[in-house]
């Protein structure tokens, strides 16, 4: 257990409810400061692997470590902990219904028990970040998809949390938009967090400290 | 600081958002603990009523005929030291002749003035603790073993029925108090479950980002806790109000001290506290 590691899988095999494999023997180490880009097609695991990292599923022989630690369903307490020190984007990572978009970003800060006025600066910078202002006060369900993905990164990234999954980062975003994401990606990849950012396209650009696998057939290479 | 400023902040929103829950929870609670107050008063009233009606009991100890009157006197200080008896009387037959005669009229006595068939007696009541089956049958036994004591009566079908009585209002009370107190735990809580309901989507989210159970659930711990501690002081500051309005002549009914109230609007908002956690903990699961 090297204490750099953000995210190992080791010999993981998994099956889905009806008993087919979605995932045979996976392996997967991702260091501090590294990024890993999956692509795959629709419906190879993709969001399944996500969710394995956050532990809301558990492989069924093999091991998932995550900053030192083997993912297990209990205690509840570690993956509190864990699930905290991950930034989110797209697929499961919904914005909270409840929540405004300013509510939303800051919401790990808050977890955080982060003091008001640091909550309020970095909030601040990240709603100037990904041009969020007016957008502050509105709810999820009153935003456009370019403005909920842009509300997405916008708290994955406010507590500088070690790693970040993106699930899909082109999804719902114009090209403008993209190219301005994909420039804070790279700004992400070179500022030393880790990302994991799993694409179905195939064609991502570039991204420094960052190696690029597929998966495919339950299998990632 | 942050994570408490949340948790209000949800309170309220949570209060203002569903406001129709939030005031049927009010107002269902509030009657409740209103019935269990009122039964509370009742049982209160009848239970002072009772304890009246009991401390009337007296035991009469009828003595020999052939007893002398310095033998009777003497009886005077072993009764004393009976424990539970209150007073003791020292009834001579004279002073039963007069008695009689006030409650006959001197009519039916005629013939009998010169001889006096009553006997001397004595008349016993008891303390508060003592005013029970148990403890007048007692006392009844020792009394009975006194050389000079011919018979003793006192009303102890009466003691038994009047026992029982108060047994069944206050088994009654307690249970009607308890199923009470059970209807605003379970009302409440399933407030709080359909509310809990309407936010499933948020909770998975917050799981997700890292929220503990301790932070999903705050709010609606507070919730309940609020909703059934205001509900509870609602109750009493109606009955408060409508007994400063109101006078009773044939009796006065007896409320709870100040510090009973507060100790069951303390209890009361645990009921809800307790109310709220069952009403998220499969949310939380």
């Amino acid at each position: 257990m090297s204490t750099d590691s953000i995210v190992e899988c080791n010999n993981v095999y998994m099956t889905s409810d009806r008993g087919e494999p979605i995932f045979e023997d996976v392996n997967l180490k991702l260091t501090a400061g590294r990024s890993v880009v999956i692509s795959g097609a629709a419906g190879s695991g993709k969001t399944t692997l996500v969710e394995m990292i956050l532990g809301l599923r558990f492989p069924d022989s093999g091991s998932v470590e995550l900053f030192g630690h083997c993912l297990r369903p209990r205690p509840r307490r570690l993956l509190k902990r864990i699930r905290r020190r991950i930034g989110g984007v797209g697929g499961v990572f919904d914005l909270v219904p409840r929540l405004t978009v300013a509510e939303n970003v800051m919401f790990p800060l808050v977890l955080a028990s982060e003091r008001r006025r640091v909550c309020h600066e970095r909030l601040m910078k990240m709603l100037v970040e990904f041009k969020l202002l007016k957008q502050a006060s509105l709810y999820p369900r009153h935003l456009t998809r370019v403005e909920y993905t842009l509300a997405q990164f916008a708290r994955a990234s406010i507590a500088n949390q070690p790693l970040m999954i993106i699930d899909e980062p082109s999804a719902g975003l114009d090209p403008d938009t993209y190219e301005r994401v994909f420039e804070y990606l790279v700004r992400v990849s070179l500022s030393g967090r880790s990302m994991i950012i799993l694409t179905s396209q195939a064609e991502t650009g570039r991204l420094p400290q960052s190696d690029y696998l597929r998966i495919e057939n339950g299998c990632l290479a | 600081m942050r994570l408490l400023w949340h948790t209000v902040k949800e309170l309220f929103r949570n209060l203002i958002g569903h406001s129709g829950t939030t005031i049927s929870s009010l107002m269902s609670l509030t009657l409740l603990f209103l019935l269990f107050d009122l039964f509370w008063i009742a049982a209160g009233t009848s239970e002072r009523f009772y304890s009246r009606l009991l401390s009337d009991l007296e035991m009469e100890l009828f003595l020999k005929p052939a007893t002398a009157e310095s033998a009777a006197l003497a009886l005077h200080d072993s009764l004393k030291v009976i424990d539970g008896v209150r007073t003791v009387e020292f009834v001579s037959a004279a002073q039963a002749r007069e008695r009689l005669a006030e409650l006959v009229g001197t009519d039916l006595l005629a013939g009998y003035d010169s001889a006096n068939p009553l006997p001397a007696s004595y008349l016993l009541t008891f303390e508060e603790h003592s005013l029970t089956t148990a403890a007048v049958t007692a006392i009844e036994a020792r009394v009975s073993q006194f050389e000079n004591v011919d018979q003793v009566f006192y009303g102890r079908r009466w003691l038994s029925k009047a026992e029982e009585t108060r047994a069944i209002i206050l088994s009654l009370g307690m249970i009607l108090g308890g199923l009470i107190l059970l209807a605003a735990l379970i009302g409440s809580a399933n407030n709080i479950r359909l509310m809990t309901q309407t936010r499933a989507v948020g909770f998975y989210q917050m799981q997700i980002l890292g929220a503990g159970k301790l932070f999903l659930a705050a709010p609606f711990l507070m919730e309940g806790l609020l909703i059934s501690g205001l509900s509870g002081a609602a109750g009493w500051a109606a009955i408060l109000w409508v007994r400063s309005r109101i006078s009773f002549t044939r009796f006065e009914p007896v409320l709870p001290e100040p510090s009973e109230i507060a100790l069951f609007i303390a209890a009361v908002a645990v009921i809800g506290l307790i109310s709220g956690y069952l009403g998220i903990r499969r949310m939380l699961k």
